[in-house]
């Protein structure tokens, strides 16, 4: 990712040095200006979610979901730990259902946890694809925008766009069990945790 | 029947609060303090994947100005031919893994110039409907974890997403 930055960042700066040196700090500022807009209406999503999700903490849900999914969680992402896996459980679940407002706190809180397991390469790894990749059962937004546009049949993207996550996501879970190895890195402890995170443990999305 | 799909797409968030909001007043948990409690987490959140999001975002807009992405999205235009995908959701096809506002401008574009029901224009649905913004998730995600040993996991995600691409193309014009 630094590499990536830098080296994309790199040229784009030079190009507009040469072309066009006043539209430099305007596009620097738009797409800092688009991520304040969007951190906005993710701060709006994350309230309504998180304030569901301590819900589902507090009523038992989370417990009975990840129950449910503990084989394949387990399977699947090698983690020990049932707080790990309950986040995670709670991550594909979110992601399956599409409600992405309460997919990401999930998805936050389980790369955390990660942090501390054995096999912390792999873990994260597994879940970055599976969340790059996410099985779609229904595309909302997608069939909102056909539906608007007066399409003639603007449910006929469903089935495309679910099988092609059924197999993006298949393809995803080969590769990283293919090119991640499952090595002992040590786990590396409470003491790698974020400050952001030990101070949410108290009072956060447990 | 499009309206009654619809309708039941609009209805799975609600029910899904309604349910949640049932369930805990079923299993005595003190609905309001324990909302607020969850709540009260949204903040912190945010404040700490601001800094990626923000870096992510000034990255692709100045990507964008400069023209380097007309310039790749032309120099991949050959290779989408040559995969039989239409090569006028070239741009859909890049912007997606790095902005997902950006990406809807684009989706919005495509299906209003080639119409909603072209082979395009359902390409162009699939493809957005059926990917990730890979980018957003890796920043968020892992926002103060090390990034070096994610590469590869970047490397596969954006190879799974190009794959899936094609598929796509390929579904629409079958279905």
């Amino acid at each position: 990712m630094n590499t990536l930055f830098s080296v994309v960042f790199f040229l784009s700066c030079a190009v507009l040095l040469v072309l066009d040196p006043e539209g430099f700090l305007p596009a620097v500022l738009s797409g800092a200006g688009n991520a304040a807009t969007l951190c906005l209406s993710l701060l709006a999503s994350y309230a309504a979610w998180m304030g569901v999700m301590r819900l589902w903490e507090d009523s038992g849900v989370t417990r009975g979901v990840s129950k449910l999914l503990r084989p394949v969680v387990g399977r699947l992402f090698k983690v020990e730990q049932e707080e790990t896996k309950r986040a995670i459980a709670m991550n594909l679940s979110a992601n399956l259902l599409g409600v992405g407002g309460a997919a990401t706190p999930y998805g936050i809180k389980a790369a955390n946890l990660i942090e501390g397991e054995k096999n912390a390469d792999y873990a994260s790894s597994m879940l970055f694809v599976l969340s790059a990749t996410s099985l779609q059962l229904i595309p909302t937004s997608v069939v909102a925008m056909r539906v608007s546009l007066g399409s003639a049949c603007p449910s006929d993207v469903i089935l495309p766009t679910l099988l092609a996550t059924v197999l993006s996501t298949l393809l995803g879970a080969v590769f990283v069990r293919l090119f991640i190895p499952k090595g002992e890195k040590s786990a590396k402890k409470q003491a790698s945790r974020s400050p952001f995170y030990q101070k949410k443990q108290g009072a956060g999305i447990e | 029947m499009n309206a009654a799909v619809m309708r039941i797409f609009a209805s799975i968030i609600p029910v899904i609060f309604l349910l949640s909001f049932a369930f805990a007043a079923v299993k005595k948990v003190k609905v309001y303090d324990s909302f607020t409690e969850g709540v009260k987490g949204a903040i912190p959140l945010v404040c700490s994947i601001f800094p990626y999001i923000a870096a992510v975002m000034m990255l692709a807009k100045v990507f964008e100005a400069s023209g380097l992405e007309d310039r790749l999205v032309t120099l991949l235009s050959p290779l989408f031919h040559r995969l039989g995908l239409p090569t006028e959701i070239a741009e859909l096809v890049l912007i997606k893994p790095l902005s997902g506002s950006g990406s809807t401008a684009v989706l919005a574009d495509i299906v209003t110039q080639y119409g909603v029901d072209s082979y395009i224009g359902r390409c162009a649905c699939v493809v957005y409907g059926a990917s990730e913004t890979v980018f957003y998730i890796g920043a968020v995600y892992f926002a103060d974890r090390k990034k070096k040993r994610l590469t590869a996991a970047l490397v596969i995600s954006l190879f799974v997403y190009f794959l899936s691409v094609v598929f796509c193309c390929l579904l629409c014009r079958v279905i």
